[in-house]
């Protein structure tokens, strides 16, 4: 029987994060104003009541200044008793007066911190934890956890077994949302838990060796397709994301959108080995009294009851288990393997538009699949580099802790570009008479397979019409665990003239970065094998070089340790390679060859790290 | 007065919304206006209540129920 799991969790913070920007407004900044503490637990027992009446046990997640208030740790303490609650630890709501004092610093994303300091913090909060409660927490969390802080908390706190580590597609987007001023770059990580290894949290460990020892969850249940393109915080399973939205009836104060989310995450065990997850974590001062985002505190706490309704009404009819974070890691570690990857086949559910996406996270890569873009891969991080990627003060990387990809459709254009280059993507052109179709712009719909280890996504046949010739062309692509590689074969169902051929031109337009802005490409190196071997230095000169038979086409990017490297199986394959150039930015490795009815074209993109 | 205020449930830019940015506006209690301060928008609170509706048009399934049955179901 499908298992879906929910983890809610709360945190008493004693100064919200939004709070004291809206409901201070007009003052000088205080925050050890009475009332704002007063609120804020105020709030934290609301949410915990929204959980207990709705029959589901929490993880209470306590902030480092709720350890100095006797009141929100007598409550932890009750509801840890009365209904099971976990009392963990979360290293968000570090902002009180003690730490101020101590550290003399505004920051307050334990990631952003000196390794020197995060070190300092986590063995201030911990110790306070341990002083408060007696014993060392089993979780933690923030918004994101580096691979140096996790380590240094599982060898300091061998306790702790789970954390909150990422909040999925959470980067420039976000930091765009919020008119350039919040510094949460953190693109490129799994959507649902997974075993962080221990050199790149965002990156699954492959085996013990690279485990972690922790199970890490995201920060919220995202919606995999508007999160992709849209705000994040607009669309979670957050209450309140809907609230900011405004994907919501402003009249009658109903949000079908919530539970659709909720359902469709439920809908994901059918593609994970029965199993599927959803995280609900909303900090205080989402909660308000004041209000926020255009709704009355009134819409607030409706939608957060209504939240929690909705989970407690899963549990009541046996559709939902609800689990501490502890409770949850054991759970996980029980039931998933380290190279079972998690899938995602996810549809649009807000704007009608019926497009259809399928993600792909193992120990190698994560993989966007676009089928209104007929199949073509629209992002993809090569995890099987396990780059190192310290972050934080005193690193290269103070802020940015995204996983570096070589193809985001949004970030670096996909098919559509303007006047003139290319956009990062894989997919195929077919050729007639001198017409060339884009399978990009074939749009169509995927269905899920599992054959061994085999991942199979079979995607209904497209039918291309040239000025005297229809083809009906049908995709295939298949993840195998642990392969680090991806499949992709197109096969030609029919043609209106069955003695005609065409030409198949597979192709994969890639980069590397984690913002929108390029990076230098001189350090890259284009390869093609085979009869011989050709090799060519990014100079952003245009050149283009193809080889008849090719073994492989390949680039090398020295910058994020990876190679990438395309093999094929077809009839007259020819491997190719094109540089860019600076108004284009990008390399493309390719094969071209030849298509008759009946026949299939075979390639493998494959992953790996090159030192 | 000079200086303005958040005013009433802070409300955001409509037209920034629009473009993802989510930015509050501030209240002018001598004009009777949100106005914002990164774009030209400014208006009454029943005129960025209008503009929030309008916004609401790009969400055509936001009324719509999904059965489990219909995350693969496509017309």
């Amino acid at each position: 029987m499908d298992k879906f799991i929910v983890n809610i969790i709360h945190r008493p913070e004693m100064v919200p994060e939004y709070a004291e920007k809206v409901t201070g407004h007009g003052k000088a900044e205080d925050i050890s104003r009475k009332a704002l503490l007063t609120e804020s637990l105020d709030i934290f027992k609301t949410q915990q009541e929204c959980a207990h009446k709705n029959g589901l046990k929490t993880t209470i997640q306590m902030t480092y200044a709720s350890l100095f208030n006797e009141e929100a740790i007598a409550l932890a303490k009750e509801h840890h008793e009365k209904y099971g609650d976990e009392i963990a630890l979360t290293l968000l709501g570090l902002p009180c007066e003690q730490f101020r004092k101590k550290y003399k610093t505004k920051d307050f994303c334990i990631w952003m911190f000196s390794m020197e300091d995060k070190k300092s913090i986590v063995d201030d909060v911990f110790g306070k934890f341990y002083e408060t409660f007696g014993f060392y927490p089993q979780s933690t969390g923030s918004y994101y956890m580096d691979a140096e802080l996790i380590n240094y908390i599982k060898e300091k706190y061998p306790s702790v077994v789970c954390a909150v580590a990422t909040c999925w597609e959470e980067g420039p987007k976000a930091y765009h949302t919020c008119n350039n001023s919040w510094y949460t770059f953190m693109d490129g990580g799994p959507w649902a838990p997974w075993i962080p290894s221990k050199v790149n949290t965002h990156a699954p460990a492959k085996d013990g060796s690279e485990d972690s020892g922790i199970v890490a969850i995201p920060h919220l249940s995202r919606d995999l397709i508007a999160c992709y393109d849209g705000n994040g915080s607009n669309f979670g399973t957050h209450p309140q994301n809907v609230l900011r939205g405004m994907s919501y009836d402003s009249k009658t104060w109903d949000y079908p959108y919530l539970y659709n989310l909720i359902d469709q995450y439920r809908y994901q065990a059918k593609f994970n080995n029965g199993y599927a997850y959803n995280m609900m974590f909303v900090g205080p001062g989402w909660m308000n009294k004041m209000g926020r985002w255009e709704a009355p505190y009134e819409l607030l706490l409706k939608s957060y009851e209504d939240g929690c309704a909705y989970y407690g009404k899963l549990k009541k009819e046996g559709a939902l288990c609800d689990m501490t974070m502890a409770e949850f890691a054991a759970y996980y570690r029980e039931k998933k393997t380290y190279t079972e990857p998690e899938c995602a086949l996810w549809r649009d559910i807000l704007y009608g538009s019926d497009k259809q996406l399928f993600w792909y996270c193992d120990p190698f890569m994560r993989a966007c699949v676009n089928m209104d873009q007929g199949g073509a891969i629209v992002d993809l991080r090569p995890y099987a580099a396990k780059l190192e990627w310290p972050v934080g003060i005193g690193t290269e990387h103070i802020v940015d802790a995204s996983y570096p990809f070589l193809i985001q459709e949004k970030y670096r254009a996909g098919y559509f570009t303007h006047y003139a280059g290319e956009g990062t993507i894989r997919s195929a052109k077919v050729c007639h008479g001198g017409e060339e179709v884009d399978l990009a712009l074939c749009r169509t719909k995927a269905h899920f397979s599992k054959e061994g280890n085999d991942r199979i996504l079979t995607l209904d046949p497209v039918d291309i019409e040239f000025a005297d010739l229809t083809v009906k062309l049908q995709t295939v692509i298949t993840f195998t665990e642990g392969s680090s590689n991806i499949k992709i074969e197109r096969k030609v169902l029919e043609m209106s003239d069955e003695s005609a051929e065409v030409t198949i031109n597979e192709y994969m337009v890639g980069c590397y970065g984690t913002t929108e802005y390029t990076e230098d490409m001189s350090s890259l190196t284009l390869r093609l094998s085979g009869s011989e071997n050709k090799e060519l230095k990014y100079e952003y000169k245009c050149r283009e070089e193809s080889l008849a038979g090719a073994q492989s086409v390949s680039c090398s990017l020295p910058p994020i340790k990876t190679k990438v490297t395309l093999t094929c199986e077809g009839s007259e394959k020819c491997g190719y390679f094109k540089e860019g150039y600076a108004f284009s930015p990008m390399f493309t490795i390719g094969y071209t060859g030849k298509l008759e009815k009946g026949e299939v074209f075979k390639t493998w993109l494959s992953l790996e790290r090159e030192d | 007065m000079a200086q303005s205020g958040k005013g009433r449930l802070n409300y955001r830019c409509p037209s920034c919304f629009m473009r993802d940015l989510d930015i509050d506006m501030f209240y002018d209690k001598d004009k009777k206006e949100f106005y914002c301060i990164r774009c030209q928008y400014t208006g009454t609170e029943e005129d960025v209540l209008e503009k929030n509706e309008m916004i609401r048009f790009r969400y055509r399934d936001m009324h719509k129920r999904y059965a489990m049955e219909d995350f693969e179901k496509f017309d």
